[in-house]
C-alpha cells in the first residue's frame, strides 16, 4: 500500500444547527508531509464549526473524515486527540498559578516511590522536552507571568508532547502584539519543518500571506476556494471571502436637515480612544468599524454610561451630555444594543413581555407603585407585531426563542424607550442570513420613520455598506477614515485597507 | 418542539402543587388525624415563622443571592427583643430596662435592617462573596445572641407583645393571618411592581439588567435589607408563639428555609420562581412534619426525612436547569458556528 497523500481529508461534511446550515458539504485536506494552511472567511462562514467537527466537538450530520487513510464517520474529542489532532484557542487553556513544568505534565506528573511527585524529574524532563523543540525557558516560572505568545507556544509544545500531528490555531494571534506574532510564527515554522501540519484560522489576512503556504476560503458554510498563497493577491483573497450576498438590503438615505442629534468633539479616554469627533444627523445611520480593540466598542459603552466616557465634549440635541450610568443614558434617549446578546441583552428565564418593558417600568407604574398590566400588554403586543417577533405569546421565556427572535426582542426593548440615539454593537452577530436582513430593515425603518440617529458598530463591512449612510473607520483609538456609502469610489477593499491601518491608495 | 419545551417547563415550575396534593392525600390515608380542621390550622400556625423567613430568603434568591445569616438574625433579634422588655436577674434573665413592647419592636426591626445592611454592603460595595459574607454573619450574629444573655433563656415577656404569635381573631390565629397577608404582599411586590421585576432581571442576567437601566447593586442591598427586616418580623411572631426568648431560636433552620423556597420553584441560580410557589414549598414541609408526627414516626427519622426532602429539592432545581440546557447549548453551538 502506498503512502497516503493526505494526513487529514474531510469529505462532504455537513452540519446543521436549528435555523442555520453551518456546513454544507465541505471538503478539506491537509498534506501528509505537513503544511501551513490558512482557513479564512467571514464570521459565520463555518471555519470554527469545521474545525469543531474535525476535533469531534460537534458530530457531523453527514460526511466522512479520513485520518492517515482510516475513515471515520463519527469523530469524538478523545478519538481526535488519539489521532494527533489538537486545537490551540485564542484564550489559553493553561493553568495560570502553576509553573510551566507543572502545566506541561498536567494530569501526568511523574511520581517516585510512595506515589509522591518527583519534582526534580518534573523540572528536568520539562526542560529536556522543551529544549528538544528549541525552547530555552525557565520551567519554574508560573504561567500567569508569561506573555500571551509564550503561553500559546507552551500550549503548542504541550500538544506536540502528546504526539499531535495536526495543530489548529484558532484566531491565535488576535490578542498578540506584532513582536509576539513573530515569535509565535518562528516557532510554528520550525515545527512545520518537522512535519507537523498547522491549520491557521485568522481574520488578519496579511498574516495568512506571511505564514501560510495554502489557504482555504469558506463562505456561508461552503469551502469555496483552495489557493496557493504565492499565486494570490490580497485583493483576490478579499473578494473570495466577501463574495456576493444571498439577498441584499439597501438603505435609502433618510437624513433630515437640521442640527445634529449627537455631536462628539475631541473625546479622549486613555487606553480606549483619542480625539474622537463625530456628528449624527436625525435619521442618519453611521457605521463604525475597525479591528478588535480599535476603540469602537469602548466609545459606544462610554456614551451609554457603561464605562467612563473620558475627556471631551458631547452634545445631545444641543445640550451637554454625559451618562454616569445606563439609567441616565436611557432617560436622555440614548439606547444601546450590546454585542453579546446572552451576556448583556436578554434575561433568558423571563418572558418576552418582561424583557421588553424592563427599561420603562417607571412609565408603566401608577401612583400606588403598581404596574399597569393593561398598558404593558398593549405596548408589548404592538412592539411584537411591529418588529415581527415570531412567538406564540408574550409570556414565552426569551431563552426558548431563536437567536434572530431574541435579537428582535432586544430591539423591541430599545424601541420602547423611544430613543433619539441608538448605539448598536454587532446587531447581526450570530443570527442567520434571513434574520440579518430583517434586522437591517428594522434599523432602516427606525431611522426613516422616527428619525433615530443610529451608530452601527460592526466588522461586517458589506453589511455596513448596505445599511449605513456613512462608514467611519477607527484605528488605534482614532477615527482614521470616513467613507460615504453612496460614493461609487467606496469599496470593501478600500475600507478594509483603512481598517488594517494602511494609508489610502 | 418549540411549543413542547415551555409546557414541560411550566409543569416543572408548578410541580409543587402536585407534590402538595400527593402528600396531603397520602397522609390523609395513612392517619385519620391529618385531615382535620384542627390539624390543618395547626399546620398553618407552625408554618408562619418558616413562611416569613422563606419570603425574606426568596427575595435574595430571586436576585441570584442568598442569606445564610437569616436564621441567626431571627435568633439574635428574638433574644434581644426579649432581653430589652424584661426584668433583670432570675427568673426573667432580662436587661431590667423593661422597654415597652412598641419600642422593642422598633429596635428589633432596626437590628434586622442593620444586619441586612452589613450583608448587602459587604457583598456589593466590597465585592465580597455572598457565601462567605452571610456564612460569617451566621456565626457572628449567633455568637452575639449567646453573648447578650450569657446563653440564658429570657422569660416573662409582656403579654401585649405576644399577641402576634399567640393571639387569635375569633377562631383564626393571628399568625395565620400574618402568614397569608405576608405572602400576598410579597407576591404583589414581586409580580406587579418595578422593584419586583428588577429583582428577576438582576438574578436572570445581571449585565442585561444593568444595560436596561437598573442598578443591580442597589437592588441587592435592598433585598438583604428585606431579608433582615423579615427575619426581625419573624422573631416577633416566634417570641409570641414560644413565650420565651431562647438563644437557640432558628438554629439550623436555614436549610429548611432554602429547601422550602427551592421546592416551591424559586431557583438557587436566580431569576426564576414565584412567592406563591414558595408558599407551596412551606406548606409541603409543614405537611411532612405534621404527617410524620401524627404517625408517631421517631424524631430522628423525621430529621432524616427532612434531609432527604432538602436533597430532593436541590436535585429538582439542578434538573430544571439541566432540562433547559439544551436550548442554551444549541445557542452556544450556533454562536460557535458564527
Amino acid at each position: 500500500m502506498d503512502a497516503q497523500p493526505y494526513l487529514v481529508e474531510m469529505k462532504g461534511v455537513t452540519k446543521e444547527f436549528p435555523g442555520v446550515r453551518a456546513l454544507a458539504g465541505v471538503d478539506f485536506r491537509l498534506r501528509a508531509d505537513g503544511e501551513l494552511r490558512g482557513l479564512v472567511g467571514k464570521n459565520g462562514a463555518g471555519k470554527s464549526t469545521l474545525m469543531n467537527v474535525l476535533t469531534g466537538v460537534f458530530p457531523a450530520d453527514a460526511g466522512e473524515i479520513v485520518v492517515r487513510g482510516r475513515s471515520f464517520s463519527r469523530m469524538t474529542t478523545t478519538l481526535s486527540r488519539q489521532l494527533g489532532i489538537a486545537c490551540v484557542h485564542q484564550h489559553s487553556q493553561l493553568i495560570g498559578p502553576l509553573s510551566i513544568a507543572e502545566n506541561v505534565f498536567c494530569g501526568d506528573l511523574p511520581t517516585g516511590r510512595l506515589g509522591l511527585v518527583d519534582w526534580d524529574s518534573v523540572h528536568r524532563q520539562a526542560e529536556e522536552r522543551l529544549g528538544r523543540l528549541g525552547l530555552a525557558i525557565d520551567v519554574h516560572r508560573k504561567v500567569e507571568g508569561l506573555s500571551v505568545a509564550e503561553r500559546q507556544i507552551i500550549e503548542i509544545a504541550k500538544a506536540l508532547f502528546a504526539e499531535a500531528q495536526v495543530i489548529i490555531l484558532d484566531e491565535a494571534t488576535a490578542p498578540l502584539p506584532k513582536h509576539d506574532v513573530e515569535l509565535l510564527f518562528g516557532f510554528v515554522r520550525r515545527q512545520r519543518e518537522r512535519g507537523v501540519a498547522f491549520v491557521y484560522i485568522s481574520h488578519y489576512l496579511e498574516e495568512i500571506f506571511e505564514l501560510c503556504e495554502n489557504v482555504t476560503v469558506m463562505r456561508d458554510g461552503r469551502a469555496i476556494g483552495d489557493y496557493r498563497v504565492s499565486e494570490l493577491t490580497p485583493q483576490a483573497l478579499i473578494r473570495a471571502i466577501s463574495g456576493a450576498d444571498v439577498e441584499r438590503f439597501r438603505h435609502a438615505a433618510a437624513t433630515v436637515a437640521g442640527p445634529p442629534v449627537l455631536s462628539v468633539r475631541g473625546l479622549s479616554r486613555p487606553g480606549a480612544y483619542a480625539d474622537v469627533s463625530l456628528s449624527l444627523a436625525p435619521g442618519e445611520i453611521v457605521g463604525l468599524t475597525g479591528l478588535e480593540g480599535c476603540g469602537k466598542d469602548s466609545l459606544a459603552r462610554g456614551l451609554f454610561g457603561l464605562e467612563p466616557v473620558g475627556r471631551g465634549e458631547v452634545l445631545l440635541e444641543g445640550k451637554p451630555y454625559r451618562a454616569a450610568d445606563p439609567r441616565e443614558a436611557l432617560d436622555r434617549g440614548v439606547a444601546y444594543l450590546p454585542r453579546d446578546r446572552h451576556g448583556l441583552g436578554i434575561v433568558g428565564p423571563r418572558s418576552i413581555q418582561e424583557n421588553i418593558t424592563l427599561p420603562i417600568l417607571g412609565r408603566l407604574t401608577n401612583l400606588l407603585g403598581l404596574l399597569s398590566r393593561r398598558k404593558e400588554s398593549v405596548l408589548v403586543s404592538e412592539l411584537i407585531a411591529s418588529l415581527d417577533v415570531a412567538t406564540p405569546s408574550a409570556a414565552q421565556p426569551v431563552e426558548f426563542l431563536s437567536g434572530g427572535n431574541q435579537q428582535k426582542v432586544v430591539f423591541a426593548k430599545l424601541v420602547s424607550v423611544r430613543p433619539r440615539v441608538l448605539l448598536l454593537d454587532e446587531p447581526t452577530q450570530g443570527v442567520d442570513v434571513q434574520a440579518k436582513v430583517e434586522i437591517m430593515r428594522i434599523i432602516d425603518r427606525l431611522a426613516r420613520e422616527q428619525q433615530v440617529a443610529t451608530v452601527v458598530i460592526s466588522e461586517e463591512i458589506r453589511e455596513l455598506l448596505d445599511v449605513c449612510d456613512r462608514i467611519l473607520v477607527m484605528f488605534r483609538g482614532t477615527i482614521a477614515a470616513e467613507f460615504p456609502t453612496r460614493d461609487p469610489s467606496t469599496t470593501v477593499e478600500r475600507i478594509l485597507h483603512a481598517v488594517e491601518g494602511a494609508s489610502q491608495p | 418542539m418549540r411549543t413542547r419545551t415551555p409546557s414541560i417547563s411550566l409543569l416543572l415550575d408548578n410541580l409543587i402543587w402536585a407534590l402538595l396534593l400527593v402528600a396531603g392525600v397520602a397522609f390523609s390515608l395513612l392517619t385519620t388525624r391529618f385531615l382535620t380542621v384542627n390539624n390543618l390550622v395547626n399546620v398553618l400556625v407552625h408554618s408562619s415563622v418558616l413562611g416569613i423567613m422563606v419570603i425574606g430568603q426568596s427575595f435574595t434568591l430571586v436576585t441570584g443571592n442568598f442569606d445564610l445569616s437569616a436564621e441567626s438574625t431571627l435568633g439574635l433579634v428574638a433574644v434581644a427583643g426579649a432581653f430589652l422588655m424584661t426584668a433583670a436577674g432570675e427568673p426573667s434573665n432580662g436587661s431590667g430596662l423593661m422597654l415597652n413592647p412598641a419600642a422593642a419592636v422598633v429596635v428589633m426591626l432596626a437590628l434586622g435592617l442593620l444586619i441586612g445592611a452589613i450583608n448587602g454592603l459587604l457583598i456589593t460595595r466590597l465585592r465580597m462573596n455572598n457565601f462567605v459574607v452571610t456564612l460569617s454573619m451566621l456565626i457572628i450574629v449567633r455568637g452575639l445572641a449567646f453573648l447578650l444573655t450569657q446563653g440564658k433563656t429570657v422569660t416573662r415577656l409582656p403579654e401585649s407583645f405576644k399577641g402576634l404569635g399567640h393571639g387569635s381573631l375569633g377562631p383564626v390565629p393571628i399568625s395565620v393571618i400574618v402568614l397569608i397577608a405576608a405572602f400576598l404582599v410579597a407576591s404583589l411586590v414581586t409580580r406587579s411592581t418595578r422593584f419586583g421585576r428588577d429583582l428577576y432581571a438582576v438574578g436572570g442576567n445581571r449585565e442585561a439588567a444593568l444595560a436596561s437601566g437598573i442598578d443591580p447593586d442597589r437592588r441587592i442591598v435592598q433585598v438583604y435589607l428585606i431579608s433582615g427586616a423579615l427575619a426581625a418580623f419573624a422573631a416577633w411572631v416566634e417570641l409570641g408563639r414560644l413565650g420565651v426568648g431562647a438563644t437557640r431560636i432558628g438554629e439550623g433552620m436555614i436549610f429548611e428555609i432554602q429547601a422550602a423556597a427551592v421546592i416551591g420553584g424559586i431557583s438557587l441560580f436566580g431569576g426564576r420562581g414565584t412567592m406563591i410557589g414558595a408558599l407551596g414549598g412551606v406548606l409541603l414541609l409543614s405537611f411532612i412534619n405534621s404527617g410524620l408526627n401524627l404517625m408517631r414516626v421517631s424524631g430522628f427519622a423525621i430529621d432524616m426525612v427532612r434531609g432527604i426532602v432538602i436533597l430532593a429539592a436541590m436535585l429538582l432545581d439542578a434538573q430544571k436547569l439541566r432540562y433547559r440546557q439544551p436550548a442554551g447549548r444549541r445557542e452556544a453551538a450556533a454562536r460557535l458556528a458564527a
